[in-house]
């Protein structure tokens, strides 16, 4: 039951099918991007086009995103299906843990993936959020879980279920 | 601080460490270059670089009385600049020595 639930609230983020349009949630115009020509520059780094106006309403997207799911995760791919090594151990860490876990594929929205890191202030996917707090990448989250750390963050997650 | 010109001239791996070295203080660095164990990743398939996935393993008094966000960030804004022009992932560890002596 619990699981089923999850997957489906899993799927339906990953998705990003939400219950209203992102640009009808927020009132903002989703502005198109330029591809980037300097080929060398990973995706993650290439420089956002038009940051300062989407930021302002991705920002908001972000923090509605954090602030709704107990643990919500920017990642390369979705959950079932991560597309970086990175990626996947993150979500294999936490899925140790019965909790559901919101997540977002950057791959598919590069004006997203600016606005996760100018958020967070954190160059590099994954990145974490539990209870609203951004935790890290799977460096530390993988620390956390040895250290019994994670353990406890999620303890009142699960208790909720 | 080298020159832009003497940088294109070292390794990223030399660059990394003489930037860590410098700004930490390290009584331990590691810098592993394992771009190998990514090689058939799509991501970085065309890259011309072939520098793109680094371990790094730091002890540091820098890193004393920071929690692991605030150590790795430190990391990643001391290495930015690699970050902008070709470094893909690095993978982080950042302890004080009080934390690596197993005597406490």
């Amino acid at each position: 039951m619990a699981t089923s639930l999850s997957n489906v609230f899993l799927k339906g983020i990953a998705a990003r099918s939400l219950s209203r349009p992102l640009n009808g949630l927020f009132y903002c115009t989703r502005y198109s991007n330029t591809v980037s020509n300097d080929s060398d520059t990973h995706d993650d780094f290439k420089p956002g086009n038009k940051l300062e106006g989407s930021g302002i309403c991705l920002s908001n997207v972000i923090e509605q995103d954090v602030k709704d799911n107990p643990v919500m995760v920017y990642m390369k791919g979705v959950p079932d299906f991560p597309q970086c090594g990175f990626s996947s151990l993150a979500v294999r860490v936490l899925k140790h843990y019965d909790v559901p876990i919101s997540a977002r594929n950057i791959l598919e929205d590069p004006e997203l993936k600016n606005a996760v890191k100018a958020f967070s202030n954190w160059p590099t996917f994954p990145q974490i959020f539990i209870k609203g707090e951004f935790i890290g990448g799977s460096d530390i989250i993988l620390n956390m879980q040895q250290t019994g750390e994670l353990k406890e963050k999620l303890k009142d997650i699960t208790s909720k279920q | 601080m080298s020159s832009r010109g003497a940088s294109a001239l070292l390794s990223r791996a030399s660059r990394i460490r003489s930037k860590l070295q410098t700004a930490l203080e390290a009584t331990v660095l590691e810098v592993d270059d394992v771009s190998y164990q990514h090689a058939g990743h799509a991501a970085v398939k065309g890259s011309s670089d072939k520098e793109t996935h680094f371990n790094v393993k730091i002890v540091s008094p820098k890193f004393e009385g920071q929690s692991l966000v605030k150590r790795h960030r430190l990391v990643y804004d001391l290495l930015a600049e690699e970050l902008q022009s070709g470094l893909h992932a690095l993978s982080i560890v950042a302890k004080t020595l009080h934390e690596t002596n197993p005597n406490k």
